[in-house]
């Protein structure tokens, strides 16, 4: 892709999509942290 | 030197100075809290850009560059691991770190490892290790501003040096963290929008990626491959995969990074800045590696390959927009010079000067000596950077290693492990930074094959283990520390886990 050898395309475009899935999950999972911070004020 | 330019930077400089006046009115000076962590109120879209662009720092627009230009798309194996860096670091340690650094009344990176670790060692040597090397990496940070600035106005080094460190110093001696966390988030903004015009502007001259890449291909294959110029990496995983660990995991090590997580407003903050701060990096992370290696087309010729972002953006930009790339180049070294001088005046003020010196310094008074131990240090950092020492990229991959080295177990197992203990992340620290530094002075990377951060950071976690648990019958983990957390990992707000704060 893009006159790139594969494992060059892997790496260019591969880590991206593996840290948006990452983030993804990480706000699917954390869903619940709004108990944490119930009584406390609001940020600036 | 163009009038846009100047135009430019008079105004961007006024906007940065302007935050610190706003920040210092905020109430950013009454008391400690205030001044080193922003009265614990920052929220996640400022938490997000502050952590990133100080990350990031001059190295993207100068080290980033250079290493593109140099080695081809072998450089991506950086910008790999700093894409996921922000989010890594928030969703490890970011909420409870926030909520541990509150229950035991911490106020810096330093101080919270003493918290956690009881043990005065663990302060002075990590402060002294902080002091350091931050101390050597602010110093990378104004050497990027001079040379910018040089570049820009045409000024002679020491001028531009001397105006850039001014400005920096300015508002960060006024603002304190709000100021430099605010400065921070306009500053991510402004790097961004320089940084995708030039790519768009090289991308256009080059006659898109595709083209660009079959003319560096002709040019030298090797330079489109993961092992870099004439395959000179070709196989050595060990060092790749410490590219990657640099500015992901390793960043949770940076003391001047993990200060972020404790000026949240609220744990939760943690999770909505992780999304910010990947959604930033996507588009800025890669983008000035790709230049630099579009540069090998563009300028073939080029003398100083850490000039190479903004000999691009001289050559392909109109004057009034090369004003506002220049803006955000010097954006970039400045928001991460003014966090890291304030880390490297903090530390110094409450971990040495009030843990060691006096005990009893009112919280006027440690403003105040923040406020000069800052002053000093940039000084000092000043009068080294006029001497123009190693490349910046060299000093930054130095300090980065060591740092994420030396303190990421005793970040990570302080609020996920409840047996390590003090002895485990004192061997942990030192062995961290002996090994990474040994690593980067011996140049070991080339006959072993691994990349000093991996190295390092293998060396302090398997200290950290090993030590921890042979030690905990003659050292355990008080009781007070196990409690406290417990309460952090747990989800309830901060107010109503009636933990001690000893």
């Amino acid at each position: 892709m893009f006159g790139l050898p594969l494992a060059t395309t892997l790496l260019v475009f591969g880590f991206p999509v593996l840290w948006i899935v990452y983030t993804i999950g990480f706000l699917i999972l954390s869903r619940n942290w709004e108990e944490d911070s119930a009584n406390e004020d609001e940020e600036a | 030197m163009n009038s846009t330019t100047i135009l430019f930077l008079i105004l961007y400089f006024l906007i940065v100075s302007g935050v610190g006046i706003w920040a210092m009115r905020g109430g950013a000076g009454q008391n400690l809290e205030g001044f080193l962590l922003g009265g614990r109120r920052v929220g996640p879209l400022i938490t997000a850009l502050t952590l990133q662009s100080t990350s990031m720092s001059g190295y993207m627009f100068l080290g980033a560059g250079a290493l593109g230009f140099g080695e081809g798309y072998w450089a991506l194996w950086y910008a790999a691991g700093d894409i996921g860096g922000g989010v890594l670091n928030l969703s490890i340690i970011g909420r409870r770190m926030r909520k541990f650094s509150e229950l035991m009344g911490a106020l810096t990176s330093i101080e919270y490892l003493e918290k956690r670790y009881p043990s005065p060692a663990i302060r002075l040597i990590g402060a002294a290790l902080t002091i350091f090397l931050l101390g050597a990496y602010v110093l990378a940070q104004f050497i990027a501003g001079g040379k910018g600035m040089a570049l820009v106005t045409g000024m002679p080094y020491a001028a531009a040096l001397f105006i850039a460190v001014s400005i920096i110093m300015l508002y960060t001696l006024l603002g304190g963290y709000l100021a430099v966390a605010y400065t921070d988030f306009f500053q991510s903004v402004i790097m961004l929008i320089g940084m995708v015009w030039i790519a768009t502007a090289a991308l256009a001259e080059v006659g898109g990626l595709t083209a660009a890449n079959q003319a560096i291909g002709a040019l030298d294959p090797t330079l489109l491959s993961v092992w870099g110029r004439d395959l000179a990496f070709e196989g050595r995983w060990g060092i790749a995969i410490g590219a990657v660990m640099v500015f992901s995991i390793g960043c949770m090590g940076w003391p001047h990074l993990v200060t972020r997580h404790m000026a949240m407003a609220r744990p939760i903050t943690a999770r909505r800045a992780g999304g910010y701060a990947t959604l930033f990096n996507l588009f800025f992370v890669s983008t000035p590696y790709l230049v630099g290696i579009l540069a090998i087309i563009i300028l073939p010729k080029l003398g100083d390959p850490e000039l190479v972002i903004f000999k691009v953006a001289e050559k392909l930009l109109p004057p009034a927009i090369t004003g506002l790339v220049m803006a955000a180049i010097m954006a970039a070294i400045m928001s991460t010079a003014d966090s890291l001088l304030l880390q490297t005046g903090s530390v110094a003020s409450r971990d040495i000067y009030q843990r060691f010196v006096n005990r009893h310094a009112s919280e006027q008074q440690m403003v105040w000596v923040s406020r000069g131990l800052v002053l000093a240090i940039g000084m000092v950092g000043y009068l080294i950077a006029l001497l123009e020492p190693p490349t910046v990229f060299a000093i930054v991959v130095f300090t980065t290693s060591v740092l994420g080295s030396a303190f990421l177990p005793a970040y990570v197992c302080a609020v996920w492990w409840r047996k390590a203990n003090t002895p485990g992340a004192i061997t942990s620290m030192v062995s961290g930074a002996s090994i990474a530094t040994a690593w980067e002075l011996a140049a070991l990377w080339d006959p072993t094959g691994l990349h000093p951060m991996l190295a390092g950071i293998v060396g302090s976690t398997a200290a950290m283990i090993i030590v921890s648990l042979a030690t905990q019958r003659i050292a355990p983990v008080p009781d007070y520390i196990v409690a406290t957390m417990d309460a952090a990992a747990r989800l309830e707000p901060s107010s109503a886990t009636g933990t001690s704060t000893a």
